[in-house]
This record gives structure tokens, C-alpha cells and sequence, in this order.
């Protein structure tokens, strides 16, 4: 009997690794402040619990929204620790998921893929959302090969410019704004056809969830394996460990640099695809709206672990779900989600320091 | 174009400029030391808003200067702490703080001003050199500006002094290049670069005060706008020299005025490539127009006493 429990408390501090707690620890110092903070704020702290929860958890509507969110979150959070294995940081998830939008929009209104056979007319929107994307992750590859350009700044500038491409885009009637038919039109698209929006899993739309799901599935299980349990998995991790080391050993560094950028950057612009195709339809200005720095902060919080990401990205997708309700209904500003995230953010970093010299 | 509007084009570049070159010069100061510091943006945000409150509370704009320079104090201390104390990932830290002060800064502006007010504060006052200010056409539009142009320029000044011709400059160039050896010759590296840290948090609080109670007397929430990052890129485009940062800035704030200057002069450009102008030559800027780059050979590595 003393042996099995021995047994389980093994198991159990061996799950609990230190990178585990201090994640969690994390998080909860966080919303320890943001509750502080509500209390500073005047604001009822059982009202906007309340509020929070009726956000997160209250109706089906509610929970299959916080879930699409997660997904995107998810998808950033999984290419920003593809990438951080190769010890690069991709900060370009909020362009990548800009671009993803923009190309979605343009195949789906004006590609003549509405009347495709079922499944088509969205998957050619998808994979250029993707396509985009990887675009868009490359040019940082591609410069950090060719002219060592810290890729931190790169993707960073490279968001930038795909907010105001977008802006742009929805400004422009040339491109996808929707025709002006007064001075009252407002700056966005048509909205997308009816073929081309991402079927419901339930076909309901009180419970709007979409097939995002699955698709985001497949993806976080092949990034698990490829990154553990595959030679390119490892030769990754070569390279983020000693660039050097690894090139003597055969690995081309600027061939795990370009797959990796690229791989985050389809990942982000397959992000917005969803977005767009499942849940916005119409492209507007603001359409990225911060999800990429979300997903970025998820993967960071996951400490390289991909089961992490998918944990954070529901925790975010969640989070930032109750704070839209709690700014509704309690009138707590959703800029208090953000001090929370930055807070997790700052923690962490900060921690690695106690955990020993590794990262 | 008329000589009267070139005229406005160079005031209102330099006047766009400025948040840059002071930004940029702190931001030079701190990679020259070794740390990257990523949350200039973050730094510049909070000094901005800090500035705004406090001289709308007192109704003087140089207490509002005074306060916003305390204020940024403990986030340089924070950030500070974390690249050399505690050894964190410097970009991390950054981007960490970075959205730390665009939610603390958004939530205290709703608490104070109420969502999106629009209320004029009190802002610092223009001076306008002797000579230089009486100069037919260019006098006025170009050299009448806000006097903390004038006192940051002196401060720039001062710092390519100080990096060329004294220790401080050499011992700062060693804690980003060599550490080891400075270290060895008896200096703390630790301590150099906690400067280095507080000194890119000054000029980033005075680069925020310029931005909202310098220029246009209000703040707005997220108003930096990714200002930060164009100085960190403009760092990187001037191959960490003071002379090719400030250039480097001189020349992204030209591309931010040619977005209001373009219009007048009835060529039509859409105005979201304009705005996005800053950023895409800044990316040519540190994607090889610099050439190859030769940054502080132990820039963004925390430094380990043995």
C-alpha cells in the first residue's frame, strides 16, 4: 500500500516539473493582481467574477466562441515554439494572421471558388490564408540567412506593415473594399459567401464552433510528434542548441531557419483564415485585434511544450472571452486582461533565473 | 513645391523626428552596454501618459515632465533587474513590459479621462533660437519648436561627447563588447549596464513627454505606435553609431511627415502606404541596405561572473 503510494506521489512530482509549476505559479500571481486591480478600480469583485464566468461559461454561444479564439491563439502558440526550438522568437503572429485575413477575403470574394464542389470553396481561401502567411514568415527567414537581421525585429516591423496592408485593403475600392454605394459605406469587404464559410460542426449557430477545431487538432498532434519523436525534431533542437555544433554535424542551419519561419508564419496565416472564414466574415480594419501577440504570450507561457500551448491558448481564448463580458457588463475596462498577460510574461521570464541556467 | 512648404516639410520631419532621436540615442546608449532593450515602446508609453496626467493634474507641463521621468524610473529599474539580475531573455522582458504598459496605461487613462476624451492638456511651450528663428521662410517653420527639441538635442550632444572622448564611453563600449575583460579590469559589469538601462529609460520618458505634452497636447491610448521598435530599428540602420542612428531617424521622420504633406500638395498617394512608409524602410533598413551588421559582439547575452 505505502509502495503505491510512494507510486503515485513519484508520478505526480514528476508530472508537477518545476517548469509546470512555476507556469502555473504564473499565472496565478497574475490574476491575483487583476482581481487586486478590480477591487482598485471600484468595481464589485463578485460582480465581475460573475460577469467573467457568464462570459467564459455562461451559454453555449459563449463557450464554442472562447474555443474558436483558442484555436488561433493555439495555432501562433504551436508555430512561435516550432520556431523557438531553432532558438529564433517569432514576434510576427499579429501580421501573419493580417495576411492570412487579407488573402482569405480576396480568394473567397473574388477567386470564383463559390461555386466549387462542397469543401472547395473554402479550402482554396484556407490555404492561401496559409499561403500568405508563410509568405510573410519567410521574408524574415530570408533576411535573417541573408542579412542577419535579428528576426525579433523583422517580424515585428513585418506585423506593422501588414496592419496598415490591411487598413489599406479596406480603404482602397480598388481592392477590397466593398463597393462605395454612398459616403456612408464603411471601410471593409463584402461580406464572403455562404460556400465559402467554414461549416459548423453542429450546423447550429448558437454553438458556433467550426471546423477549426479538428483542423487544429490534426496540427497540434503532428507538431507534438514531428517535434519530439522525429529526426527533424531533433535536428531543430541541434540548431537552437549550438548552430555550430550542429553544422559540423551536417545540419544547414539556414535550411532549419527558412522551415521553421515559414512554418510559424503558415501557421499564423492559417490563423486568420479561420478567423475570417469561421467566425468575422467581412475584413476590417483592427481585424487581427491583438490575437497575434495572444498566441505569441501562449507560447511563451508553454515553455516549448506543445500539450502547454494548447493548455494556454484556452486559458487566453477563455480569459480574454470574460474580460470582453466583465468590461460589458461590469465595466471593467479588457485592458485589464492585457496588465494580466504582461504580468505573465515579466514572471516568467523572470523566473527561468531560479530554475537553473536553462531556458 | 514652394519654398514655404518645403519649409513646413523640414519643421514638421524634425518635429516628427524628435521622440526618435531621443528614443533612439537611449536606446544606442543601452546596446552599447550590452542589453537590447526591447521595451523603449513601453518605456516611451508610460512616460507619455505619466507626463499627460501629471500636467493636466498640476496644470504645469514641467511637473507633468518631472513626473513622467519618475514614473519611467521604475520601469527601467524592472527592466534593469530582469536583463541583469535575474539574467532573463532581454527580448522577452521586452515584449513583457511592452504589453504590461499598453494595458496599465489604457486602463488608467479610461479610469482618469473616461473612454476616448479628447481634452487639451497643458502642454510645454515653443522657443525659437535667436538668428536662427529670424531667418526669412525657414525661420519660423522650421526652428520655432517646442523647447524640449532644443534641451534633447543638448542632451545628444552631451552623450556623443561623453562616448567619444571619456571613460564612460569606453567602459560602456567594453561592457557590450568585451565584459569579461572589463570585468577583470575591476569594473562592474552589472553596474554598467543597469545604467545603461536607466539612461535609454530617461530618454524614452522625455521621447513619450514629447509626444503628448510636446506635440499635441493629449494622449491617446497606445499612442506610441510602434515608435519604440522604429528606434530600435534606426539603432541597427545606423550601425550602432550615434551619427548614422540619428540619421537613421531623421529620415523615418521624414517618411511620417510626408503623410501629411503629400495630401497638400494634391498628389495622391493612399494614405495607409504612407503611414506604413516608417515601417517598410525600416525593415529595408535592417533587412542588408545597412550592409552587414556589426552589432556589440555580447549584446543580448545576460553576463555570468565565473
Amino acid at each position: 500500500m505505502t509502495d503505491l503510494a510512494a507510486d503515485i506521489i513519484r508520478r505526480l512530482t514528476r508530472a508537477l516539473r518545476p517548469s509546470v509549476a512555476i507556469s502555473v505559479a504564473a499565472v496565478l500571481v497574475a490574476a491575483l493582481v487583476g482581481v487586486g486591480l478590480i477591487f482598485a478600480l471600484g468595481v464589485s469583485v463578485s460582480d465581475a467574477i460573475a460577469a467573467f464566468i457568464d462570459g467564459t461559461l455562461g451559454t453555449p454561444y459563449a463557450i464554442a466562441a472562447s474555443i474558436n479564439r483558442s484555436i488561433v491563439f493555439a495555432l501562433v502558440g504551436i508555430g512561435f515554439v516550432i520556431a523557438n526550438r531553432a532558438n529564433l522568437v517569432n514576434v510576427g503572429g499579429e501580421g501573419q494572421i493580417a495576411m492570412g485575413g487579407i488573402a482569405a477575403t480576396a480568394v473567397a470574394l473574388y477567386g470564383h471558388v463559390g461555386d466549387l464542389p462542397a469543401g472547395l470553396a473554402f479550402l482554396f481561401p484556407l490555404a492561401a490564408a496559409a499561403i500568405a502567411g508563410t509568405v510573410w514568415g519567410s521574408i524574415a527567414g530570408v533576411l535573417k540567412i541573408k542579412a542577419g537581421t535579428n528576426e525579433v525585429i523583422s517580424t515585428l516591423l513585418l506585423s506593422f506593415i501588414a496592419v496598415w496592408l490591411l487598413y489599406w485593403c479596406v480603404q482602397s475600392p480598388q481592392l477590397l473594399r466593398k463597393p462605395m454605394t454612398s459616403s456612408a459605406t464603411l471601410p471593409e469587404s463584402l461580406e464572403i459567401s455562404d460556400p465559402t464559410k467554414l461549416p459548423l460542426l453542429t450546423g447550429d449557430y448558437s454553438f458556433p464552433l467550426h471546423i477549426g477545431l479538428p483542423v487544429a487538432a490534426v496540427i497540434t498532434i503532428i507538431a507534438a510528434v514531428v517535434l519530439t519523436r522525429t529526426l527533424f525534431g531533433l535536428q531543430l533542437r541541434a540548431v537552437g542548441f549550438n548552430p555550430i555544433a550542429a553544422s559540423r554535424a551536417g545540419i544547414s542551419y539556414s535550411r532549419m531557419v527558412m522551415i521553421s519561419l515559414a512554418t510559424a508564419g503558415a501557421l499564423g496565416g492559417l490563423a486568420g483564415g479561420l478567423m475570417l472564414l469561421g467566425e468575422q466574415y467581412v475584413l476590417k480594419d483592427g481585424f487581427s485585434s491583438g490575437y497575434g501577440f495572444d498566441g505569441l504570450v501562449a507560447g511563451l507561457l508553454a515553455r516549448g511544450s506543445v500539450v502547454g500551448v494548447v493548455a494556454s491558448a484556452l486559458l487566453f481564448g477563455f480569459l480574454r472571452s470574460g474580460g470582453i463580458n466583465m468590461e460589458m457588463v461590469a465595466g471593467v475596462p479588457t485592458a485589464l486582461v492585457m496588465v494580466i498577460q504582461g504580468l505573465i510574461v515579466i514572471t516568467l521570464a523572470g523566473a527561468t533565473f531560479f530554475m537553473g541556467r536553462q531556458a | 513645391m514652394s519654398w514655404e512648404l518645403f519649409a513646413v516639410f523640414i519643421g514638421s520631419s524634425l518635429r516628427l523626428a524628435v521622440p526618435l532621436l531621443l528614443a533612439g540615442t537611449g536606446e544606442l546608449v543601452s546596446e552599447r552596454a550590452g542589453v537590447l532593450n526591447m521595451s523603449i515602446e513601453g518605456m516611451m508609453l508610460t512616460g507619455a501618459f505619466a507626463a499627460a496626467v501629471g500636467a493636466w493634474a498640476t496644470g504645469n507641463p514641467l511637473i507633468g515632465l518631472l513626473i513622467c521621468v519618475l514614473a519611467v524610473l521604475p520601469v527601467a529599474l524592472l527592466q534593469s533587474a530582469l536583463s541583469n539580475t535575474l539574467r532573463a531573455n532581454q527580448i522577452v522582458t521586452g515584449i513583457g513590459i511592452n504589453i504590461l504598459a499598453l494595458g496599465a496605461t489604457t486602463l488608467a487613462y479610461r479610469e482618469i479621462f473616461g473612454a476616448r476624451s479628447r481634452e487639451q492638456i497643458p502642454g510645454l511651450s515653443k522657443w525659437s533660437p535667436p538668428w536662427l528663428g529670424d531667418i526669412p521662410i525657414f525661420g519660423q517653420a522650421v526652428f520655432e519648436q517646442v523647447w524640449l527639441l532644443y534641451a534633447g538635442l543638448a542632451v545628444i550632444a552631451l552623450v556623443a561627447l561623453v562616448l567619444r572622448y571619456t571613460t564612460i564611453g569606453i567602459v560602456l563600449h567594453a561592457a557590450g563588447a568585451e565584459p569579461r575583460a572589463l570585468d577583470k579590469s575591476g569594473v562592474s559589469v552589472s553596474r554598467v549596464r543597469y545604467l545603461g538601462v536607466i539612461f535609454a529609460g530617461f530618454m524614452s520618458a522625455l521621447a513619450g513627454a514629447f509626444l503628448s505634452i510636446g506635440d499635441i497636447h493629449t494622449f491617446t491610448e497606445g499612442m506610441t505606435r510602434g515608435a519604440g521598435y522604429l528606434a530600435i530599428a534606426a539603432v541597427i540602420f545606423g550601425k550602432w553609431t550615434l551619427g548614422g542612428t540619428l540619421l537613421a531617424c531623421l529620415l523615418f521622420g521624414a517618411a511620417t511627415a510626408l503623410q501629411f504633406q503629400l495630401p497638400t500638395l494634391g498628389i495622391d498617394v493612399p494614405n495607409a502606404f504612407l503611414i506604413m512608409l516608417p515601417y517598410l524602410l525600416a525593415l529595408l533598413a535592417v533587412g542588408g541596405l545597412a550592409g552587414r551588421q556589426t552589432s556589440p559582439r555580447a549584446l543580448g547575452e545576460p553576463y555570468f561572473r565565473r
